[in-house]
């Protein structure tokens, strides 16, 4: 009887507050926006009508080309000069085209995730940044990280490869290599021992820092996406929190790309990578 | 109490249960509309637990009361990842936790209203064989103290949910159904 008597006062109580619904000037605000990345691909596909209700294959107006350019149109952060009108027409004409549009596809890989974090080292905060891309396992999909990134990581192994610096002598073999002793004698310089094209691998010195209990995760400060799934074109994709209608998840650079060479070099600039 | 969410997931499961015995990993648009029906009606649950609760008039034991309901919802570990537009760093609170805050906060009279918007995402299908999805609902909150000071802001809430298929016995027979539960929710200031 008592819990019959708290349900309907919770029941009343609720409707009563459920009515208190916000301006519908709002409203319309919040439906413009790309409230969720999920969101951006089924606009930038033409598969959901305005109110963000999926559309099936059977739908006649499922990846329709006229509702695909009213779309993209609008998936763009207009504030972003740098993305000229006429990059946008010619983008939005490559993947609005007829014979091979360019559709955006969840599993499709050549999208990955750039998520700025704060860790803390010794009590102190460093940021670091992490690269996220989606790997298949056992029965579906999961986020891995695939790369890492951190400042801090990189004076450890900068070293002048111009200068004749330091050198273990090529016939070192033959005291089987007893000079290794004064070459890990300063710390600052044991870099200049290793091969001129070493790159290092801040994604095991990350792993190998948390385990020693060295680095402790503290928050997510931003997340970007980077989108090389469309032929020919890179953009950026990042989340707009301000006044407006153009706002959530927009396309934040955009660049055409020539051939494989260009997409490797902006692949290399997008993971801080030099060589 | 035959409780009225496990009737609904039946629901759902009743209407689906011969595509499920397919095992076709898939989710059809039909078995979709159906789950998204069932977590928005959870989403919707938790909306009006969040209203309860931070509203200066409900007493402090009704208040409990519905905190444990709103629980219910939840997966365990469950947490509230909460950023502002002053302060873009995320702040993490166990879901008890930030209903407890919530309860706490000192304004004489706190309004909760929603958004009359929602927007579901595509069901994914992660590693244990669960689907996992997002339901975003927009909040404004209204805090105003007795010396007329007032506070206000939106919050755009992304509610994670877990959909499972499990298994129930009525009268010997074994049903299939599908379940939705709430899981991490992330809490952002917006400038609407």
């Amino acid at each position: 009887m008592k819990s019959a008597l708290v349900f309907t006062t919770l029941i009343l109580l609720s409707l009563s507050l459920q009515a208190q619904l916000v301006d519908e000037d709002d409203e319309s605000k919040l439906y413009a926006a790309n409230k969720q990345v999920n969101q951006f691909f089924r606009r930038f596909n033409g598969e959901e009508d305005e109110k963000g209700e999926r559309y099936y294959p059977k739908d006649r107006l499922y990846r329709s080309e006229k509702l695909r350019k009213k779309y993209i149109g609008i998936l763009f952060d207009a504030n972003n000069a740098g993305i000229t009108p006429e990059l946008k027409v010619e983008f939005t004409k490559d993947v609005i085209d007829k014979e091979k549009p360019g559709i955006l596809n969840f599993h499709g890989g050549n999208w990955f995730s750039e998520v700025h974090t704060l860790f803390l080292m010794n009590g102190k905060e460093v940021p670091i940044t992490l690269f996220m891309e989606l790997e298949k396992h056992h029965q579906g999909t999961r986020w891995v990280i695939s790369k890492v990134y951190a400042d801090i990581f990189r004076p450890s192994f900068e070293r002048d490869t111009v200068k004749v610096g330091k050198f273990l002598h090529p016939l070192s073999h033959e005291l089987d290599f007893m000079n290794l002793r004064k070459a890990f004698s300063n710390p600052d310089s044991v870099s200049q021992y290793t091969l001129k094209k070493f790159v290092p691998d801040h994604l095991s010195i990350f792993l190998y820092e948390i385990k020693k209990g060295n680095l402790k995760f503290k928050t997510v400060q931003e997340v970007k996406f980077h989108f090389f799934q469309i032929d020919g074109w890179y953009f950026e994709l990042s989340q707009f929190n301000r006044p407006g209608y153009n706002t959530g998840w927009l396309i934040s650079n955009l660049v055409k790309i020539k051939n494989e060479s260009e997409k490797n070099l902006l692949r290399k600039y997008v993971y801080y990578e030099t060589k | 109490m035959l409780n009225y969410k496990f009737l609904s997931a039946l629901s759902v499961g009743l209407c689906v249960v011969s595509l499920s015995m397919a095992q076709n990993p898939e989710i059809s648009p039909a078995r979709k509309q159906a789950i998204d029906s069932l977590a928005l009606e959870k989403v919707r649950d938790l909306s009006k637990y969040i209203s309860i609760i931070g509203n200066k008039k409900t007493p402090f034991s009704e208040a409990t009361r519905v905190m444990d309901r709103a629980e219910e919802l939840f997966a365990p570990d469950s947490e509230m990842g909460v950023s502002s537009l002053n302060r873009k760093e995320i702040n993490y609170y166990k879901v008890r936790k930030y209903f407890e805050r919530l309860m706490a906060l000192n304004y004489d009279k706190v309004t909760i209203s929603w958004y009359d918007i929602h927007y579901i995402s595509d069901l994914e299908r992660q590693p244990d064989g669960r689907y996992v999805g997002v339901v975003t609902i927009y909040q404004r909150f209204e805090g105003t103290s007795d010396d007329g000071l007032k506070y206000k802001d939106t919050t755009k809430k992304d509610i994670t949910i877990y959909v499972e298929k499990k298994k129930t016995q009525i009268q010997g027979r074994t049903i299939e159904f599908w379940d939705v539960m709430l899981g991490d929710i992330r809490v952002s200031e917006t400038s609407a």
